[in-house]
């Protein structure tokens, strides 16, 4: 395959900005639009935005709530006009902002599926040889032909993921769409998304999974109150945004911070992925801390799950400091590792970390169930295990790294 | 007229796409219902038929000497019509904005369509009546030629209802009272035109006040083609073409100003 860098441009974007105008109320709103006179405020949801991708890359725009993603995601989808700035798009676009929007709810599936396929390019005689394999993908079957409103949520957005994807576009947008549907579909759609990416397309995505966007992306753009903060390759501009958001300082809207989970659940729904337990061994309550004490020098995880028939998951952790920095992730598929296979859909991978090469302090664990390529996943237990780790020799500093002194 | 060439340009190179919405609109209309559209004919073909009932069999009421017909059911039906079938493409292109809010925002569609759509739809579901009355009333005047201008006082209107529809979902869009003013507005208009009595009829000294109605050319132009297979006043076609190119700057003026900002109203 040709190197993106020397490919033509799929998507360039040049000092894009979006100004919206906020008026005092509708009137004079209405006045302005009569006489043409200025009665606004400006508030510039984008500015000054420029990047460049060639076929075949993909983008994850990552940013805290209003930094203008949206904004960005919908102007690149041409459902947004621009206030500066250019945009040069090459080939199909595709977006999914919104599945299922437009959809008739007392018409059929397949009456919608007709309709909604000519609002995005698709006429009648293209739509006749796609049908019968976007009611395969959506697995409708002979709900197709029932009226939209009596699906379920989940089948409106399987049949509207299966439309808009029916034909492989060269630049598909994505908003926050990796999360639909039920464990098994988002498989299927992430799935798509991939062999879409394999075969060359440019795919441009939005999320607040920073997980995904380094599994997924070959650069990244970090967006902060309608500004570009920085575009380039995904890890340094993770790395750039990580420390941001770090440095925000208990600011809300810092990424992948949930309350805690139980470290059991007593009994997962048959068939669903789930994690099933997450026990760090040798911890004890020693004084009157709610925290219990790593009684031993390694720290030894043991995750249970279930996983969907036939498959083998993967298993990911996150230790992170307390009321600070992550440390240390991992996951079995990033380390070559199958899970043991406990039988009845059910697995267990167990982790140790020998000599927890760790100062004192508090610390906490994730533990991440994804499904077997790493990338849907299917239950995630933010900061689930908690505890305290006593390192009798600490010496300000977090980590205890291999070292000599010459 | 750039902003309004290039929407037309948008409508011409969407042409099918159009008509697909046109279609889905009339059918969406009347979904779940049992009748389906035949309910679009239902409200008009009813209230032609009370009137001829009440007015010419019932109560067999006359009209004044200088009226073009002297029955005054036949007369109503012939203005009332048109009338309808303004009001309903007029309505439904002034709320087609916000009603398709949510579709304008996740796809990339140019707002023109979903105007273009219902006013489409309401014409074609209107224009078979209109052409059913040349059926009716023809054999009064022995099926003059003049009846053949009934196709361009429709494409006439249907361009009216297009401008003047279009600036009133920007307006709406806008200002959500737009809809309630003009909701308000057509209930009065009927009364401000020729629909109900001859324009004869009307005081001299207030006569003019009739032609701020748009449709006022276009009711007497019909009334005159279908009850008297005359052909319509040139004053009437100059009106017509007045109030379309009143539509038009207006709208070429809404659509400056709106452009980068029209779907954020929504």
């Amino acid at each position: 395959m040709t190197p993106p860098a020397q490919t033509a441009p799929v998507l360039r974007v040049e000092g894009l900005g979006k100004e919206y105008r906020l008026y005092a109320s509708p009137r004079s709103r209405l006045k302005a639009l009569l006489t043409g006179r200025a009665a606004h405020r400006s508030h510039w949801a984008l500015q000054d935005v420029s990047f460049t991708l060639r076929r075949g890359q993909c983008l994850g725009v990552i940013g805290n709530n209003g930094a203008g993603k949206s904004s960005l995601l919908k102007m690149l989808a041409g459902t947004m006009h621009s206030s500066t700035g250019l945009l040069e798009r090459q080939g199909r676009v595709t977006a999914i902002l919104e599945l299922g929007a437009g959809f008739h709810p007392d018409f059929t599936g397949r009456d919608n599926l007709y309709f909604g396929g000519s609002l995005i390019g698709i006429d009648a005689a293209a739509m006749r040889s796609l049908e019968a394999e976007i009611i395969a993908f959506s697995e409708l079957g002979e709900a197709i032909d029932r009226p939209v409103k009596t699906y379920s949520s989940g089948m409106v957005v399987r049949l509207a993921f299966a439309l808009v994807t029916a034909v492989e576009p060269d630049l598909l947008i994505i908003d926050e769409a990796l999360a639909v549907g039920d464990q098994h579909f988002q498989k299927k759609c992430v799935e798509r998304i991939e062999q879409f990416r394999r075969n060359g397309c440019t795919i441009l995505f939005c999320s607040h999974s920073l997980y995904h966007v380094r599994q997924l992306c070959d650069a990244a753009l970090w967006l902060d109150k309608g500004v570009q903060r920085a575009f380039g390759d995904t890890e340094d501009v993770l790395a750039a945004y990580e420390a941001f958001v770090r440095s925000q300082d208990g600011e809300p809207d810092v990424p992948a911070v949930a309350s805690p989970s139980p470290s059991t659940q007593a009994s997962p729904p048959p068939g669903q992925a789930s994690i099933v337990s997450a026990q760090v061994a040798h911890l004890a309550q020693v004084d009157d801390s709610t925290v219990p004490v790593l009684q031993s020098p390694d720290l030894e995880l043991t995750v249970t799950v279930q996983a969907p028939p036939g498959e083998c998951p993967c298993i990911g952790m996150m230790l992170e400091q307390a009321h600070g920095v992550g440390v240390t992730s991992t996951s079995t598929q990033k380390a070559g590792v199958t899970p043991r296979h406990l039988g009845d859909g059910r697995w267990q991978a167990r982790l140790r970390f020998p000599a927890l090469p760790l100062h004192t302090g508090e610390y906490v664990i994730s533990v991440y169930l994804f499904d077997s390529h790493g990338l849907v996943v299917y239950e995630q237990w933010m900061r689930c295990v908690h505890f305290r780790h006593v390192f009798a020799q600490s010496v300000p500093g977090l980590v205890r790294l291999p070292h000599v002194w010459d | 007229m750039p902003a309004l060439a290039r929407e037309l340009r948008s409508l011409l190179s969407s042409r099918r796409l159009l008509w697909v919405m046109a279609q889905r609109e009339m059918a969406a209309r009347y979904a779940g219902t049992a009748a389906g559209m035949l309910w679009a004919y239902a409200q008009p073909l009813l209230t032609a038929a009370a009137y001829y009932l009440v007015f010419d069999i019932v109560f067999a009421m006359r009209l004044g000497e200088h009226a073009p017909t002297r029955a005054v059911g036949i007369y109503l039906i012939a203005g009332m019509l048109p009338w309808m079938a303004f009001c309903e493409a007029l309505s439904r292109g002034m709320s087609s904005l916000l009603d398709a809010g949510g579709v304008l925002q996740k796809n990339a569609l140019p707002p023109v369509l979903f105007v273009a759509r219902s006013v489409l739809a309401s014409t074609v579901i209107h224009a078979p009546l209109l052409l059913g009355l040349a059926l009716l009333y023809g054999p009064q005047h022995h099926f003059q030629p003049a009846l053949a201008t009934l196709l361009p006082l429709l494409a006439l209107q249907l361009a009216l209802c297009l401008v003047w529809g279009y600036a009133l979902a920007i307006l709406a869009a806008a200002l959500r009272d737009t809809v309630q003013l003009v909701g308000f507005a057509l209930s009065v208009g009927v009364f401000l035109s020729p629909v109900l009595f001859p324009m004869a009829m009307f005081p001299q000294d207030w006569r003019w006040v009739l032609w701020l109605n748009p449709m006022t050319p276009w009711v007497a132009s019909y009334q005159t083609v279908l009850l008297q297979g005359a052909w319509p006043l040139v004053q009437n076609w100059a009106a017509a073409l007045v109030w379309i190119a009143l539509g038009a700057i207006l709208l070429e003026v809404l659509l400056r100003r709106s452009r980068d900002e029209l779907v954020d109203w929504l």
